[in-house]
Parts: structure tokens; C-alpha cells; sequence
């Protein structure tokens, strides 16, 4: 009984638990793409999300440099969204799509700090959290 | 053990019924996305919020990537050029100091890459390595540093793929670190990386005489004071060693400085100073 209620937990925790991996494996095809355009890679983050969840990320941009941030979801997330804010917290760029990889690109006139939200604005099953990986990229 | 069989049992039913009712349930589909509707905007979030809930993991630009806006702003001659020989040990006590020159090592590894020599370019990854190594990173990273020392020795991969792979090294795998070495580690080599690019960057401005460049390229007092937060935890319960001391001063300098609303020639010469002091004691 033990053992059937061990692996029963088991799979329950592993259903439940979001695909993080599926979300970097994505994002790392992207950013490999990007590189036969010019873009580089500053930084790679993972992160789970529940439904209407959002992170927010600090980036230091410089004037100049074009910026393109990108964001992949696992199998659960459907819409993905992503905003960047300046210091002061006015709303600079915001991506339009409805779908799990979102991008948006800026180029800064001036180098300062930002702040990028990544929202999971909505996931397939509510109930289950959504793996999302997110990069900053440059060129 | 009985009483116990019966709690897991009634878990078991809570979590979704008995396992007969679950094989012949119709599998539940979730609501399929509809990629064509128009998505509601997310909410805009206030600053205060901004503020309290940033996270840093994405703050600190790469050395690449000051190389790349140091030409955007027309300072001619780039960075790998002023990259000089260093000869620093990984095998010392103190971890702080493995991580700050690690760091250093890393951004000239990374800003050589398309040009350095062969056996400079695989001197200067075997360093990575050893720091990694002393940093208790984990055996992949060493693993992938060893197929790159062994790709640029055999020439197996172009310096464009290896600008790739370090890119990689540098803003993906090494904030994983952080599960093996610790959570400090990845902000001192940070700090170490970000200490040599701008050490580079003032002293590129100061050759090429474009001062104003400055004001896009050395003001981050974000960054310096993200980094003081951690040196600054170490002096809280030990004497911190020389270097630590120094980098601390460093970058509560960095920190006034960028305050400034326009840097002048002495401002980027004071910059290449702390940055020159840092980089000496190590």
C-alpha cells in the first residue's frame, strides 16, 4: 500500500510540476537562431508560473545597443506576455502577441536601468504551474 | 501501519478518485488557446512594485556586450586589444577571490575570442576551468570547458562558434553554479567581469579621447551597487581580505561616480584607477 501511494504522489507531483525544460530547450533554439542575425546572449533565466503570475526582471541597457527580449513557455502556457518599463516605471514597449513565445525589441537611447515584466497571462490548465525561460539578448 | 494505510488511502481518493474511475474517465482537455482572439494587455504594474519585486539575474551586462557598444559609440580600436597577460592562482583559501579573478578571466576569454593566439585563448580557458574547479562548481562545467579547450586546440569549431559557446558559458550556465558553489559565487564573478570590461572601457576612452562616450558607457550605479551588497555581507562576520576590502571601495566610488551627470576626463581616469587598483591585487 506504501509503495502504491508513493508512486501514486509520484506522478501526481510530476503532472503537476511545470516544464521548465521545455521552455529553455526552446528558447536556446531561439537563441542560437539569433545568432546568424547578430544577436548575442547577455542572460538566461528559468523561472515556474502560476496562472496570472508575472516576474520582473532588472536590466541594465546601454544607448546604442538594440535589445531583443525573448520568452518561451512550456506546453501549458498559452499567452505570454512581456513589458519593459523604464526607471521611473513608465511603460516603454509591450509585446501584442497571444502565444507562448513572446519578443520584443528596443533599442535605448540613453544607458540606464529597466525593468522587463514577463507575465503568464494565461495558461492552458490554471490549476498547473508553466515553465518559462527568458533571455536578454543584444546586438 | 494500519492507521497509516488508511490516511494514504484516503489521499489517494482525494487526489482524484480510485484508479478504476480515473482509467475509464474520458481524459479532460484543456481548453485550447486561441492564438487569433485578441489577448487582454497585462496589467501595468506600479514602479513601487517594479522596485520591490526586480530581480537581478539579468542586471549586469556582458563584457561582449560593452565591446559592442563601445563601437556603437564610435571609440575606435575595441577591447580585446588591451586585454594584458595575467597570471593569477586558483588555488588559494579564499573563494571570494577565485571568484573575482575567475570573472576577470572569463571576460578576457570572452573578448579574445575571435582573435587571441591558440595557446592564449586554451591558457585562458584552463583558468576558467581551475576557478570553476576551486569554486566547487560541478563537473559539467568542467566537462564543457574541457571540450572547448580541446575544440580550439584541434580547431574543431570556428571562433564565431566559440563566441557562441562562451556567450553561452557566460549568460546561461554560469548562474547555475550558484546549486553547487553557492549563491555568492555568481555575483563576485559577475563583479570580476564586469570590474575588467569597465577597467577596458575607461581606459579605451582615455586613449581615444572621446570622453563623452563616459556618460553611455561607465554610469551604472545599479550594477556597482548590487555587487557592493554582497561584498559587503562578508564584512559583516569577518575580516574581509584586501581584495574584498578594495573592491568595496572600488565600487562605492563606481557608485559616486556614475552619480554624476556627466562624466569628465578625470571622473573616467579616477574610474580606470579603483578599477586598476582591484585588478592589481589580485
Amino acid at each position: 500500500m506504501l509503495t502504491l501511494a508513493a508512486t501514486a504522489a509520484l506522478l501526481f507531483a510530476s503532472t503537476a510540476r511545470a516544464d521548465e525544460e521545455a521552455a529553455e530547450t526552446c528558447l536556446r533554439t531561439k537563441i542560437w537562431e539569433g545568432y546568424t542575425s547578430g544577436w548575442q546572449v547577455r542572460s538566461q533565466t528559468n523561472a515556474t508560473f502560476g496562472s496570472g503570475e508575472h516576474r520582473v526582471y532588472l536590466v541594465t541597457l546601454y544607448a546604442g545597443n538594440e535589445y531583443k527580449f525573448l520568452a518561451c513557455g512550456d506546453d501549458n502556457s498559452a499567452n505570454l506576455d512581456l513589458v519593459l518599463y523604464d526607471a521611473a516605471g513608465n511603460v516603454l514597449a509591450t509585446d501584442n502577441s497571444n502565444d507562448r513565445e513572446p519578443s520584443l525589441t528596443y533599442t535605448p537611447t540613453v544607458t540606464d536601468t529597466f525593468y522587463l515584466a514577463v507575465h503568464g497571462s494565461r495558461l492552458n490548465d490554471a490549476a498547473k504551474k508553466a515553465g518559462v525561460s527568458t533571455a536578454v539578448s543584444y546586438k | 501501519m494500519r492507521t497509516l494505510s488508511l490516511l494514504l488511502a484516503a489521499a489517494l481518493v482525494g487526489c482524484g478518485g480510485d484508479s478504476t474511475t480515473v482509467a475509464e474517465a474520458p481524459p479532460k482537455e484543456a481548453p485550447a488557446p486561441d492564438a487569433t482572439a485578441p489577448a487582454a494587455p497585462p496589467p501595468t504594474l506600479a514602479v513601487a512594485d517594479l522596485q520591490a519585486q526586480a530581480e537581478n539575474i539579468a542586471l549586469v551586462p556582458s563584457p561582449a556586450e560593452m565591446q559592442k557598444a563601445l563601437e556603437k559609440a564610435g571609440v575606435a580600436g575595441g577591447l580585446s586589444k588591451l586585454v594584458s597577460a595575467r597570471e593569477f592562482k586558483m588555488d588559494v583559501e579564499n573563494k571570494d577571490v577565485v571568484a573575482v579573478r575567475t570573472g576577470v578571466v572569463l571576460a578576457d576569454a570572452l573578448l579574445t575570442v575571435k582573435d587571441a593566439e591558440t595557446g592564449v585563448l586554451v591558457a585562458r580557458l584552463e583558468k576558467v576551468k581551475a576557478g570553476m574547479v576551486a569554486l566547487g562548481a560541478g563537473t559539467d562545467i568542467a566537462a564543457t570547458l574541457d571540450e572547448l579547450v580541446n575544440a580550439v586546440k584541434n580547431e574543431t569549431k570556428s571562433r564565431d562558434e566559440l563566441l557562441k559557446d562562451l556567450d553561452d558559458l557566460h549568460g546561461a550556465i554560469l548562474p547555475e553554479i550558484k546549486y553547487e558553489a553557492g549563491e555568492r559565487v555568481v555575483p563576485l564573478l559577475q563583479a570580476g567581469s564586469w570590474l575588467e570590461g569597465s577597467n577596458l572601457v575607461a581606459n579605451a576612452i582615455l586613449t581615444s579621447g572621446k570622453i563623452e562616450a563616459g556618460n553611455s558607457l561607465l554610469r551604472q550605479p545599479q550594477v556597482a551597487g548590487y555587487f557592493l551588497k554582497y561584498v559587503q555581507v562578508e564584512g559583516a562576520d569577518k575580516a574581509p581580505s584586501e581584495v574584498v576590502k578594495q573592491l568595496e571601495a572600488t565600487l562605492k566610488k563606481l557608485q559616486e561616480i556614475a552619480a554624476k551627470p556627466n562624466l569628465s576626463t578625470e571622473d573616467t581616469t579616477e574610474i580606470k584607477a579603483q578599477t586598476d587598483a582591484v585588478l592589481g591585487l589580485l
